[in-house]
């Protein structure tokens, strides 16, 4: 690890951790939400990079798990009164008890109808959903607002995110560079090879499936909180699992910094598009396009082809 | 060591292994010949669960692995190479040779993709298969024969006892196929136990101590190098095709 390699990011962690100060000076309660919604985004983009990157699984349900991990969080709230903030963790073992079941089933066939199988979760999860009377069917639950003035409301879901933010990069990290992620970057490519080096190949997708719904668990109870409603139409939509999808393949997916690179240059992207055009369908052509033009000059994204070319800046180069 | 008993393998209407039985002594290379879709490469398969059996068992030091997963086979410490070369080109030059260490499922999975004593011990294969300068390669440096090489050193590191190579000569030039056959006898050497798949017979009749050979699926010879160039059904085999 060299200085300059962290200083930027450190840097960078230092700004985001500081700025919710301005709110003593000005109201900047949208910004906040941007950064917000970043965070959020960089937790559900690293952890599908987990599966989807280094695993070779190109899931298009991963908001399945998001969704488990809201209703976990939301129904506790209303029914026992228990801050989401305190369930976390538990909403994302429960994801990943979750994933852990759907992995061992899905995870036996790969490629077109793996994303067949992912898109199946989300239709029938959907359905389950709409008709649960427990967790209120279609209609969905609504959560206690906090009782924090407006200017400082978001901030609990602000550092909450943040903090799994970091926490889901690490982990991207630490499975990169670990015998695991050794392990599962050999599956990626070739089974049978993996399996003839003794590599357990079954137990290695399906925690790596696990791990990462685990994540994006935990990223669904804060998630409840801060929309203070949840319904089924919310969370289990292709959309939200395309944007990831693109986010990471934007950044790069296989690499750490990928997903992050990807996730802000979209958000960022989507906001100017607003600004200047507003809510409209261009808003869609627009991102298509964004993503057509880079993945022709950055065909492994951005991070992954400057990286091939050597190229890719120190504070952005962590596996 | 390897024991193979009444071995049948299936595809659809084809019989590819038909009722193959042979022993391989520990501490010995057998060499398995034979025109192609013998069902050679198919038998090894099988050994390594690759492909399920039919019929039959198979044993290594007199337990069953013929009902056990791959990974589990690998785990007993049976190694193997394959007829087209499988190096990850996606891992690196040390990551391909330290595979074998992220094998199990257990905490070791949590240490560092490749620690300091797989970084030694990688070294000391490279040396002992005269590719160390290459450690520092890109997996799209390497020839044809530089990653048979490597595919051959990620078996070796992983220490097995009982070891599958499945035509290490095929595709090589002269002199790396003599530093591949000169590998092959310390590994005898070693005690390791080897058995080989190849079509080149003078490498064949030179190195092993016994011979097999399959035509049609089915075992139609097996004895000394000796014996083997001079029998009938063999020679006939191999210039009918």
């Amino acid at each position: 690890m060299t200085n300059s390699k962290y200083l930027v990011p450190l840097l960078a962690l230092l700004m985001l951790t500081m700025f919710p100060l301005v709110q003593f000076f000005s109201n900047q309660n949208y910004i906040i939400h941007l950064l917000l919604y970043a965070f959020f985004y960089i937790i559900m983009t690293s952890s599908w990079n987990i599966i989807g990157g280094y695993g070779g699984f190109i899931s298009i349900g991963h908001n399945a798990f998001l969704c488990v991990g809201a209703y976990v969080a939301g129904y506790a709230a209303v029914r026992y009164g228990i801050s989401p903030f305190y369930l976390i963790g538990l909403s994302g073992l429960v994801a990943g008890i979750f994933g852990f079941i759907v992995g061992l089933i899905t995870l036996r066939v790969k490629g077109p109808s793996f994303i067949i199988s992912s898109i199946a979760l989300i239709m029938i999860m959907r359905i389950v959903f709409d008709h649960w009377d427990l967790v209120g069917g279609a209609s969905g639950i609504t959560l206690p607002f906090n009782s924090l003035p407006v200017q400082w409301s978001k901030l609990p879901h602000y550092y909450s995110f943040l903090f799994l933010a970091l926490a889901a990069i690490y982990l991207n990290w630490y499975v990169r560079h670990s015998k695991f992620g050794l392990a599962l970057r050999a599956v990626s490519h070739d089974e049978t090879r993996s399996a003839v080096a003794g590599i357990n190949v079954k137990m290695i997708k399906v925690t790596a499936f696990a791990l990462s719904a685990f994540l994006i668990g935990s990223a669904g109870a804060v998630w409840a909180d801060y929309l203070t409603y949840i319904r089924p139409n919310m969370f289990l939509v292709i959309l939200i699992a395309a944007n990831i999808v693109l986010m990471v393949i934007l950044g790069g997916k296989g690499t750490v910094t990928g997903p992050i690179v990807g996730t802000v240059i979209f958000i960022l992207f989507n906001e100017i598009i607003l600004t200047f055009f507003g809510a409209t369908e261009l808003n869609i052509l627009l991102t298509g396009l964004l993503l057509v033009i880079t993945l022709l000059y950055f065909p492994d994204g951005i991070v992954g082809s400057l990286k091939n070319k050597n190229i890719l800046p120190k504070f952005l180069d962590w596996g | 060591m390897l024991s193979i008993k009444n071995v049948t393998k299936r595809f659809s209407g084809i019989v590819a292994v038909n009722d193959c039985s042979f022993d391989v002594e520990e501490g010995t290379i057998c060499s398995l010949i034979g025109p192609n879709g013998a069902g050679k490469s198919t038998l090894f398969n099988c050994v390594s669960r690759v492909y399920s059996i039919d019929s039959g068992n198979i044993f290594l030091n007199n337990k069953r692995i013929d009902n056990l997963a791959t990974h589990k086979i690998a785990n007993l410490g049976v190694g193997r190479s394959f007829q087209l070369t499988r190096v990850l080109d996606e891992l690196s030059v040390t990551e391909n040779l330290v595979l074998h260490t992220a094998s199990g499922f257990n905490f070791h999975l949590l240490k560092r993709a490749v620690t300091k004593d797989d970084e030694v011990k990688a070294e000391q294969v490279m040396e002992f298969l005269g590719i160390s300068h290459l450690r520092h390669s890109s997996m799209k440096e390497l020839s044809y024969g530089q990653k048979k090489l490597l595919d051959l050193g990620s078996v070796l590191m992983a220490d097995p006892s009982f070891i599958l190579l499945d035509e290490p000569a095929a595709g090589v030039n002269p002199r790396l196929l003599e530093t591949i056959l000169d590998r092959i006898s310390l590994l005898k050497d070693q005690g390791k136990t080897i058995l080989l798949v190849e079509h080149n017979m003078e490498m064949v009749m030179g190195i092993s101590d016994k011979v097999i050979v399959m035509a049609a699926g089915s075992i139609i010879a097996e004895g000394k190098p000796s014996e083997i160039q001079s029998n009938k059904e063999v020679l006939e085999v191999y210039l009918t095709g």
